[in-house]
């Protein structure tokens, strides 16, 4: 590490603020236009938040209407390049209170002072002590130096979508299914869509060879060179096997492939199957249960150190509280599959507001998924520590 | 433009002090960014932080990726949909300009080939997708008609559909200066060649084409630009197994790995360069980007 002796990092750069420039003002014209006066005036005021836009409500009206505390946010994608850029370059802290992101981010931002830490005794954050330690002290809201830098929001375990007559396994979709028969099977051979992201789609090849003893592999979500290298061979040989249908991109992409039969298997989202069987009739598409593990992914709030010395505190905690509370975890899990923590109050909810049953007993069965699935490794990362050997072998797969 | 205004800038253009003030302007905000690219591009990238210590790295690191072969890739379909663009464009130009009498049909064909700029070009593209694919419009007539016995599969996610994609969108951007150049040949031009006693190829070899040269030339650069650039038909009909630069570039840019996207862009543009360059060789006589204005201009 003798070359970080004299760098200039990007976080420097920020400071002389050589970057603040478009992120700022699309952010900030968009709060603008959100509506809303400065934050540095009294309490009461909304909490401003800028994240990925899976973690919103499809209406944050329902949360004022909860807490009295109004919600302006910002959308990103889930590019750690764009998050990283607006909220290090940009400062985005100086007119936002919370970030919304992937797990990663905490390890760079937590230790450079640029997320604040979690007042855990904040008599707003009523539900922390409450909130089991799966998720509150998972490595998706703490930093590697053990920093409570965020409170776990949502979180799901990502895997596969197939249609269980071409895989020929159980038409419950109850099977734990091997990513074998996505990576290697002549059944799936040339009818498999495999997602293009190399943070997504390369540890879950890694994970493959090493849960069945291929590769000595040490960590899945941040390889060295060489095992990320001999992973990728293996990519190759499968690709030039003619395994893969098509690398895909984007979430849309994802419910055409599937609504159109383009393919038979594809590694993506939950909600994209769930989109796909609208068009073609509940249970044709299943989300795999998976015998080696899963893309465990969670999305933390981690609050911006400026928001500390604002006066809308307690407001900001309010919504943290929030994010543990059942109201949200309720809408969450039934709108989009999501889970999170106190799934539990989330039922509670559910029946004390006169839910269906059928959406009750969603929830439940969601609750049910998640510890199944929850119990076999690996927690994702967005910022592995060799990302540019990762990304670099990644192109090698690309362009074989 | 009233010939006041003109006559000033005609007098300006020679001034030294007026070409030293733009060489200077044109120098800060063109050569200078690029000059830090390249300078950036001998920098390196760990664990998301720049290192700002002069090395190769970044460079090898182009050949052992692969990302080498991306940007010779991307090269080639680049010139490929131009040679195809300009293959197409120029006879329809030629029509368009000398052989269409209507004037209603002309406005109308001119009008069709601004459509483009209007549409969203992913709209445009994605439509591809339900036609080429293995359950689409193609197979399931060439399967219905027992042409075939199973889909082809190369019509989607190959580089023929990527190819297949961009032409319709890259069309304009070639045939209009190309219609432009040739609809500012004089007609007694072309009936002295007749006259003469030329035959049609030889007034389109010796007058018509040298002619409308810049037309081509400009063509040729606003095609080939944006050409390399492509990303939407890449992405959607692609299917990930034709990498080009711009998706290369945005992986990088995952990984805030700058130096790499400025590494790959100062070599596209050394190599674009070097083709312009090239061309502007090979056409000097019968062409030049001025060639074109000043005649419009006469």
């Amino acid at each position: 590490m003798e070359d970080y002796s004299d760098i200039k990092t990007q976080f420097d750069l920020s400071r002389r603020d050589l970057l603040k420039g478009m992120a700022t003002a699309t952010a900030v014209g968009a709060l603008t236009a959100a509506g809303g006066a400065s934050l540095a005036q009294a309490s009461g005021k909304p909490v401003r938040a800028y994240g990925v836009t899976t973690a919103q409500l499809k209406d944050w009206g329902i949360m004022k209407k909860s807490l009295g505390v109004d919600m302006e946010f910002i959308g990103t994608d889930n590019s750690v390049g764009v998050f990283l850029r607006d909220v290090v370059a940009s400062k985005l802290g100086d007119e936002v209170d919370i970030f919304i992101f992937e797990s990663g981010t905490e390890d760079i931002l937590g230790p450079k002072g640029i997320y604040a830490k979690i007042d855990e005794k904040h008599p707003e954050l009523t539900l922390w002590d409450r909130t089991a330690d799966d998720w509150k002290r998972s490595a998706v809201v703490t930093s590697k130096d053990g920093g409570q830098y965020g409170v776990p929001v949502i979180g799901n375990a990502d895997s596969f979508g197939y249609f269980p007559e071409k895989l020929g396994v159980s038409k419950d979709g109850q099977d734990d299914v091997s990513w074998a028969m996505f990576f290697e099977s002549d059944v799936t051979r040339g009818r498999v869509a495999y997602d293009q992201t190399w943070t997504y789609s390369l540890p879950v090849a890694a994970l493959f060879l090493k849960h069945h003893g291929r590769v000595k592999i040490n960590n899945v979500v941040d390889m060295t060179k060489e095992e990320a290298s001999k992973v990728v061979d293996y990519l190759i040989e499968r690709k030039k096997a003619g395994q893969f249908r098509t690398l895909h991109s984007a979430f849309e992409e994802q419910i055409q492939l599937l609504s159109n039969r383009e393919i038979d298997v594809i590694n993506c989202w939950e909600p994209a199957t769930k989109e796909a069987n609208k068009a073609l009739g509940d249970n044709t598409v299943f989300y795999a249960y998976t015998e080696e593990g899963y893309f465990k992914w969670g999305h933390g709030a981690y609050v911006a150190s400026q928001a500390t010395s604002r006066d809308n505190l307690d407001n900001v905690y309010k919504v943290l509280n929030y994010f543990l509370g059942g109201e949200y975890r309720a809408h969450q899990a039934r709108d989009r599959g999501y889970a999170g923590p106190n799934l539990d109050l989330g039922v509670k909810y559910a029946k004390e507001n006169g839910w269906s049953k059928a959406d009750i007993d969603s929830l439940t069965a969601n609750q049910a998924k998640i510890d199944r699935k929850f119990a076999k490794p690996f927690v994702s990362t967005t910022t592995p520590e060799n990302s540019s050997v990762m990304e670099d072998e990644w192109q090698r797969f690309l362009n074989a | 433009m009233p010939k006041k205004i003109w006559n000033w800038f005609v007098l300006a253009s020679g001034n030294v002090w007026v070409i030293r003030t733009f060489v200077l302007f044109w120098s800060l905000i063109v050569l200078l960014p690029l000059m830090l690219l390249l300078i950036f591009s001998f920098f390196e990238t760990k664990s998301f932080v720049t290192i700002y210590k002069p090395s190769l790295n970044t460079w090898v690191s182009l050949f052992d990726s692969g990302r080498f072969e991306v940007a010779l890739r991307t090269l080639r379909v680049a010139l490929t949909i131009t040679m195809i663009e300009l293959l197409i464009a120029f006879p329809f130009a030629l029509w368009l300009a000398k052989g269409c009498k209507s004037r209603t049909a002309k406005a109308i064909f001119l009008a069709l080939l601004t459509i483009p700029f209007f549409l969203d070009i992913s709209s445009r593209t994605i439509v591809w997708r339900a036609i080429l694919g293995q359950n689409g419009l193609i197979n399931t007539v060439l399967l219905e008609t027992g042409l075939i016995s199973k889909p082809v599969e190369w019509l989607l996610y190959s580089e023929f559909s990527v190819h297949f994609g961009m032409i319709a969108p890259h069309f304009p951007t070639m045939v209009l200066p190309i219609y432009l150049a040739i609809s500012l040949i004089d007609d007694d031009l072309i009936k002295a060649s007749e006259d003469l006693g030329a035959s049609p190829l030889q007034t389109l070899s010796r007058v018509i084409i040298p002619l409308s040269m810049p037309g081509v030339l400009a063509g040729t650069v606003f095609t080939l630009g944006p050409a390399l650039a492509a990303w939407i038909e890449p992405g959607m009909l692609g299917g990930g197994f034709v990498n080009l630069l711009s998706h290369s570039i945005e992986s990088a840019y995952t990984a805030l790995r700058y130096p790499v996207v400025a590494a790959l862009s100062a070599f596209t543009i050394v190599v674009l360069a070097l083709l312009l360059s090239a061309v502007l060789v090979l056409t000097r006589r019968t062409a030049s980007m001025e060639g074109l204005f000043r005649r419009m201009h006469q």
